[in-house]
């Protein structure tokens, strides 16, 4: 059938945060974290409930509430103060969070603001005479200089006027980037730099923009078991491992994954030779691998790439869509967790019509979704279990 | 409140005088009839390089119909029976993008397409309507797959066309509403897009190739049997034919084959071929509409050829 | 993500890089069946949520979203208007009645006048797609395409069953000779479109004018109408099938205009703005049912111009001064002019020339046209939306 046409459906209310029409809100969740999926977090400030407020005890906060009128608290983020009071006013809507005395507000959702270190995937947009203009989903756009990028050459030199000249053909309008955000000036733009043979250019896959990390320092101050919920942030969170080799089944080759913070995500064959040199393997001078990787760092030429590995990608870029679209958090684990779930459906689908539906089955969107998450939850719960 | 300072009309609307001998001949007997093969194509007159403050331009022209030419050695009406095209085109650039505009790695087309205000016989506006835009958005479809973009980066071509005579929609002595879908619009889309190409070419643009527009329509004629038998004629003009059923029009690249544009309407279920020809209807009207195209590429390549030589024998 | 429009192109390009379109084209062209992103197959389109008659202010209303959020609502309104005539009309058409037939035989046959024939201006259309204006090239465009076929979807004299749809939508919007129905469709998207919005928006269309409703008349012949004011009596625009019919007699219905564009020797439906950018053409075309209830009739094709061809190309290895180890002199700066490579390297992007071979075309159409195929099965997913 070439056509999918649904009847609506009433959104469940509960299931606030969730764009996706396939509800899965009940039979899933294991009930220790039932009710923090439903609140957005509120079990972690009902654990450390302060006896003085009551707007502290409930943790969700609208713009202009009183947060706490107890002048011992001090104010963070999302919020104001009145400067003949003490009470401290929420300015978004999102659930209270404490560290020490100091009383933030966080936005459920929000865009993404650049920290100093992040990994982030960007677009160029605008191309200056100095420097690139690039799109990383903040609301400013990031800038990165050209003397922030590695020249090619094979040794690391200064720039010269001839580089400004050409400087489209290191990165032109629409070009991926993966690069770190160097600095973070006053106005919150951020300034890149791609100067580790790990950043770059993109080739050889396909880009997907998801939600980012909200509110700045959020998800880094947040205590690390406090994630025990996999709803607890959507999109894609700061975490230890950004980008990874992933193997993939059915003769698929090796596929990296770059998780930017900005949740922009790149997913591409894996080529050997950034390998070597992102792994910075031991026996090559550093000025050896400068010579080996700038013959492809700024290349926009695409690699040969099998179709089992494109079906892989492919596969791989819809189990993020589908965690995305079900509120779940985007890291190492989920993604692999998904995939491996994605393999598992498409084998009980196998069994279930045979030859049947040969057409789209490819299709994770549908109705294999809500199946995918349910077992991403069971193999997440298990996973708990063990550590 | 009145103004007074101008001399306002009636309030309602009028009715225009309708004259004696207008009414007699809209007799059906004197309805202009197709006088030439299914598959013979008008006349049609190009010339580039008219305007010289363009970089390029052209000017075509549609050689009237017999009736029209019977009309004025021995005139009926003081209505004209038909109409034919008549347009100019202009080119302006490449020249450089305002400095506002983003980036652009390709030459930026822009097309207008304009109709003068006395072009048509209802009078169109100063300001372009939507089917002056519709036909604009074609024309650059038809083009861009022409002009090679990435030889003229970050610089912009204007093209403007303006229609002085449009063909028309029907026969003027027909009842004005009596089939309503816009034929006209199908042959002046071909007109302008064989002229844009010669202005093209006469501005020394890089491209694939010559690109041609034909049209093929299929039509059910006054006295025709009866009704259901569709038959396959090119470069048809809407007056000379009670009914069209459904046409085509393609701008072409007869070098590499190829169709940059192609917009059909009507139903085109109803054409009746020749015997063993098991193409479908809408199928045949666009082999038909492209043998047009091969056509008025001929007196297309034939212009361009010409202009060199002039401007060679001017050097 | 900003996404600046392009001036005067009918269709919006994304700002992608040449390795993405290069990837993405491999993929789609890939002779054994295209691997689009999202793991549909070529014929597969995204799954969509309707449902009709959510305005009660109009006559007929429709809203279709997508599971990515974007949403198109279309409402319907019909008014009664004065048929201006030209003054002799009426008195010509007594006339013809009293002449004896064979006086004037193809006069009578061959003019049928507004009165009888209704006109295509009695329709109008209007689209309002966020972040263009109204006169933009595109939703111009879109509506005028849409208009076409709506207006020219005449069908033959249904064999006396359903005379009332006799001259098409024209014909049915006749009251008598003096007044006539004018229909205004007015189509919002409420959000910026994420793909070519054409599907989208015709398939609510499509919907909203089946559900549409006009009043039952009450007046007779040349009368100056009047109505019945009970809304459940009220008649459906596009007659239902009384009881009584057969089975194999369908309804008539509206037209459905669909987007398909061909990437090497495959064609693809539905495509996402992803696709829709590495396309070598793009075809709307305007289908609805025979009136006989078999088999598919064609009312119109327009090509779209393709994204693909305002592309940025990519550079290949051999001629990319920053990949050919140069050490920053621009004496090697003749072999990188972008216009001296036509040839096509593999895995780098070209954006697309030229035109659509016929054989193309014909593919494409016959796709849509052929018996069990595309076309038929939207129109089916269609027939099974309860209006």
């Amino acid at each position: 059938m070439a056509i999918t046409i649904l009847a609506p459906v009433v959104e469940d209310v509960r299931q606030d945060d969730s764009h996706a029409p396939h509800g899965y809100a009940d039979q899933s969740m294991s009930e220790d974290s039932d009710s923090d999926v439903e609140m957005g977090g509120v079990s972690l400030s009902q654990k450390r409930r302060p006896r003085d407020s009551n707007n502290l005890a409930t943790g969700i906060m609208t713009p202009g509430e009183v947060v706490t009128d107890d002048p011992q608290w001090m104010r963070g983020h999302g919020t104001y103060t009145n400067p003949l009071s003490t009470s401290i006013i929420a300015t978004v809507a999102g659930h209270i969070e404490k560290v020490n005395k100091l009383i933030s507000v966080r936005p459920l959702r929000a865009r993404y603001t650049p920290e100093i270190g992040d990994l982030v995937v960007g677009r160029i947009v605008e191309v200056q005479s100095r420097r690139w203009k690039v799109d990383v989903a903040a609301p400013l756009l990031a800038q990165l200089p050209l003397s922030a990028i590695n020249l090619p050459g094979g040794i690391l030199r200064r720039r010269t006027s001839a580089d400004e000249l050409q400087i489209r053909t290191f990165f032109s309008e629409g070009d991926l980037v993966v690069a770190e955000v160097q600095s973070v000036h006053q106005d919150g733009s951020a300034s890149l730099h791609t100067r580790s043979l790990k950043y770059g250019k993109l080739r050889n896959g396909v880009f997907l923009a998801v939600t980012g990390t909200g509110g700045s320092g959020a998800s880094s101050s947040k205590p690390k078991k406090s994630g025990s919920s996999l709803a607890r942030d959507w999109g894609v969170v700061r975490s230890r491992r950004q980008v990874w080799t992933q193997q993939t089944a059915s003769g698929g080759a090796d596929v990296d994954i770059i998780l930017g913070v900005n949740g922009y995500i790149w997913i591409s064959k894996h080529v050997e030779g950034t390998d070597a040199a992102s792994s910075a393997s031991e026996n090559v001078s550093i000025t050896r691998m400068e010579e080996m990787v700038s013959s492809s760092i700024y290349s926009s030429q695409n690699d040969e790439i099998s179709p089992q590995t494109r079906h892989e990608i492919s596969r791989l870029s819809q189990c993020i869509q589908v965690l995305v679209q079900n509120g779940v958090r985007v890291e190492m684990e989920t993604v692999q967790a998904a995939y491996e779930a994605s393999l598992q459906v498409d084998l009980e689908v196998g069994d279930d019509e045979d030859e049947l539906s040969e057409e789209g089955r490819d299709y994770l969107e549908g109705n294999k979704a809500s199946r995918l998450i349910e077992l991403v939850e069971q193999r997440w719960a298990k996973q708990e279990k063990i550590e | 409140m009145n103004d007074r300072r101008r001399v306002n009309g009636p309030p309602g609307g009028t009715r225009p005088p309708v004259f004696q001998s207008g009414l007699q001949s809209s007799n059906p007997s004197d309805r202009p009839r197709r006088q030439r093969q299914p598959a013979e194509l008008r006349k049609i007159f190009l010339k580039t390089g008219l305007i010289p403050s363009a970089s390029g331009s052209a000017y075509l022209e549609f050689e009237p119909s017999a009736s029209l030419a019977a009309n004025r050695s021995n005139p009926k009406s003081m209505i004209p029976p038909s109409s034919a095209l008549k347009l100019t085109c202009t080119v302006h650039g490449p020249k450089p993008l305002p400095r506002s505009a983003a980036y652009s790695p390709n030459l930026v087309l822009t097309t207008h397409v304009k109709y003068a205000p006395f072009a048509a016989r209802r009078r169109k506006g100063h300001v372009r309507d939507s089917s002056e835009r519709d036909l604009g958005v074609h024309l650059e479809t038809a083009l861009r797959g022409a002009i090679i973009a990435e030889r003229w980066p970050k610089s912009g071509l204007d093209i403007t066309i303006t229609i002085l005579e449009a063909e028309d929609d029907r026969w003027w002595g027909e009842p004005p509403d009596s089939h309503d879908a816009s034929w006209g619009i199908m042959n002046v889309l071909a007109g302008c897009i064989t002229a844009a190409s010669a202005a093209i070419a006469d501005a020394r643009i890089d491209c694939l190739d010559l690109v041609a527009g034909g049209v093929a329509a299929i039509t059910e004629d006054v006295g025709a049997s009866h009704s259901g038998s569709g038959r396959l004629m090119l470069d048809t003009d809407p007056a000379e034919h009670a009914s069209i059923l459904s046409a085509c029009v393609v701008a072409y690249m007869p070098a590499r084959d190829e169709i940059t544009e192609l917009w059909l309407k009507g139903d085109s279920s109803k054409a009746v071929l020749d015997d063993g020809d098991s193409r479908q209807g809408h199928d045949a009207l666009i082999d038909g509409a492209v043998d047009a195209a091969r056509g008025s590429y001929s007196v297309l390549s034939e212009a361009v050829k010409e202009s060199i030589l002039n401007a060679v024998a001017h050097a | 993500m900003s996404n600046p429009r392009q001036a005067s192109s009918a269709s919006q390009t994304p700002h992608l890089s040449p390795a993405e379109l290069s990837y993405l084209y491999t993929s789609l062209s890939l002779p054994k069946g295209p691997i689009r992103p999202d793991g549909r197959s070529p014929t597969q389109f995204r799954p969509l949520t309707a449902e009709t008659d959510i305005l009660p202010g109009t006559n007929g209303s429709a809203r279709i979203g997508f599971a990515d959020g974007t949403q198109a609502i279309v409402g319907v309104k019909a008014e009664v208007e004065k048929t201006v005539l030209a003054s002799d009309i009426l008195q010509q058409d007594v006339e013809n009645d009293l002449q004896a037939p064979s006086d004037r035989r193809d006069g009578a046959e061959s003019t049928p006048s507004a009165a009888a024939g209704g006109h295509g201006s009695w329709v109008q259309m209007s689209i309002e797609i966020p972040g263009f204006r109204d006169d933009d090239a595109l939703p111009v465009f879109l509506s005028e395409m849409m208009r076409e076929s709506l207006v020219g979807s005449v069908t033959d004299a249904g064999k006396g069953r359903d005379t009332e749809m006799a001259g098409g939508l024209k014909g049915r919007l006749v009251i008598n000779k003096r007044w006539h129905w004018r229909l205004y469709i007015d189509v919002l998207l409420l959000s910026q479109p994420l793909s070519y919005p054409l599907p989208l928006l015709s398939l609510t269309t499509h919907l909203a004018l089946l559900s549409t409703k006009l009043p039952k008349l009450k007046s007779q012949g040349e009368e100056d109408p009047f109505f019945d004011d009970d809304w459940g009596v009220a008649e459906h625009l596009y007659p239902r099938p009384s009881p009584s019919a057969s089975a194999t007699s369908s309804q008539i219905r509206p037209p459905v205009t669909l987007l398909v564009i061909s990437v090497g020797d495959n064609v693809i439906f539905d495509p996402n703005r992803e696709e829709i950018s590495v396309a070598d053409a793009v075809l709307a075309i305007s289908i609805t049912r025979n009136s006989e209830g078999q088999g598919l009739k064609l009312l119109s094709i327009r090509t779209i111009d393709p994204p693909s061809r305002l592309t940025q190309p990519g550079v290949p290895n051999s001629e990319n001064l920053s990949t050919m180890a140069a050490t920053g002199n621009s004496d090697n700066a003749a072999a990188a002019n972008p216009s001296a490579g036509q040839e096509e390297v593999p895995g780098v992007w070209r954006p697309r020339r030229g035109g659509i071979k016929r054989s193309v075309i014909t593919e494409l159409t016959r796709t849509v046209l052929k018996k069990g195929g595309v076309g038929e099965e939207v129109l089916e997913g269609l027939e099974g939306v309860e209006v």
